[in-house]
This record gives structure tokens, C-alpha cells and sequence, in this order.
């Protein structure tokens, strides 16, 4: 039983992680400043909004508006 | 169900861009929000609305307190043996209030809602459940799930939608 919730968990992640690489605007990220470039990668691989914010130093909101214009989907 | 939820800012960076936004307090009595979510808030619009709340009595910040402080940090411990997405603090922190108090945890974190299947008490609702609910009480009309997207950038899993008939 917990085994079938890991995998479709799991299979979650992974849908939600290809929509995020597929819909991000990748040309927009890689022409932002190191940290934030590596914070917005380390979002669409994780989903993390938390992290991603701490990595780029800027508070959770801030984060989540570069997140809007490097048109990462929040997908949950 | 609790007429209690405690919010994460995952939550409620999101939902204050929806227009129907006080709808929330139809199901909840109070929303409470952990102290350190103020800290994350920047915008004008998210910041108006919760302010406009906590002087209405709406919303109430829930203090840091040291036991939940401890179980935050055991269900994190605890969410690193399973191959899902691991809790992060603040998250941890609104489930271990959840799960002592049987409130309700308002959240868009992966984690946060896997943990509810796997290893924590407390019920997790993302937006999507909040608008589930509204739907139940015929308070909007299932169109809404897709103006809610709309209007907040936000996107739910196909598969959940279908599987809701939406």
C-alpha cells in the first residue's frame, strides 16, 4: 500500500519537474545574476519554494515573482 | 472538519492574487499564520490582504514555540527516509501545530502534501482543495478552479482535475 503512494508520488514529482523544465524560459534564466540563476534551476528540479528563496536571498514572495517572469509553472 | 487552518506562504502568496480571496474565511474560522511567514511576505497586495486580516481578527499569528519546534524537526528527520521531496522548517512547523491542535495545514509545498500520505497526522490542502469546498457549498461554481488559475499563475495536475470531473 505505501509502496503504490511512493511510486505515485513519485510519478508526481516527475510530471510536475517536466513541466517545469518544458515551460521554463531557460534564456531568461541563464542571463540572471549566479545566484539567482542557480535558485530558479534548483526550483524547477525541486519545486522547493522555500530553498530556491534562501539560495538566492530574497524572501519566499520575492522568489516566487522571478519565478513568474522566468515563467516557471507552479505546479502542485 | 476544523474550522482552524494554519497557512504556510506557499499558500498564501498565491491565493491573495485571487479575487474571491476572503472566500477562505467561509470554511475557516481563523487562519493562523506561523511569526517567520511575515518575514517572507513582499508585496503590497499579499501584505494589505493579511494585514487587513490580522486586524480583523480573521487571521491570528501563531507563535514559535519550542515543542512544535522539536516536532517540526523530527518530521523533517522522519521525511528524509522516503524517496519523496522532504519537508522543509517552515512546513514542518505548520504540520506538527496541525496535527497537535487538528487544524487543517494551507500549503502548495510537494512535500507537505506527500507527508500527509506517509507520515503525518495532519490534513494538507493545497488551493485546490480550499476550492473543492467552496464548490461543495455552492459558494463558486466549478469554473472557478480555472479562473483561480488564471488569475494566480498557478497550475493544477491535469490528472487531478480530471479526476474531480473539472
Amino acid at each position: 500500500m505505501e509502496k503504490n503512494i511512493i511510486e505515485e508520488l513519485k510519478k508526481r514529482e516527475e510530471e510536475a519537474r517536466q513541466i517545469r523544465r518544458k515551460q521554463a524560459d531557460w534564456n531568461y534564466i541563464n542571463n540572471q545574476p549566479t545566484k539567482l540563476k542557480l535558485a530558479l534551476v534548483h526550483y524547477i528540479e525541486t519545486g522547493d519554494l522555500y530553498v530556491s528563496a534562501k539560495i538566492a536571498g530574497i524572501t519566499v514572495e520575492e522568489f516566487n515573482e522571478q519565478r513568474i517572469k522566468a515563467r516557471i509553472p507552479h505546479v502542485n | 472538519m476544523s474550522t482552524n487552518a494554519i497557512a504556510d506562504t506557499s499558500f498564501l502568496i498565491d491565493w491573495a492574487k485571487y479575487s474571491k480571496r476572503d472566500l477562505l474565511f467561509k470554511i475557516f474560522d481563523t487562519v493562523w499564520l506561523p511569526e517567520a511567514v511575515l518575514n517572507e511576505l513582499k508585496s503590497e497586495n499579499t501584505v494589505m490582504w493579511v494585514v487587513e486580516n490580522l486586524t480583523r481578527g480573521k487571521m491570528a499569528l501563531f507563535p514559535e514555540l519550542a515543542n512544535y519546534r522539536e516536532e517540526a524537526l523530527k518530521l523533517m528527520e522522519l521525511s528524509s527516509r522516503y524517496p519523496v521531496r522532504r519537508l522543509d522548517y517552515p512546513e514542518a512547523y505548520c504540520i506538527a501545530v496541525a496535527s497537535d491542535r487538528g487544524y487543517i495545514v494551507l500549503s502548495e509545498n510537494g512535500a507537505a502534501y506527500s507527508a500527509q500520505f506517509l507520515y503525518a497526522r495532519a490534513q494538507v490542502w493545497r488551493a485546490l482543495e480550499v476550492l473543492l469546498e467552496l464548490i461543495r457549498h455552492n459558494l463558486i461554481g466549478k469554473g472557478e478552479v480555472y479562473k483561480y488559475e488564471e488569475e494566480t499563475l498557478h497550475r493544477f495536475p491535469t490528472k487531478d482535475l480530471e479526476r474531480l470531473g473539472l
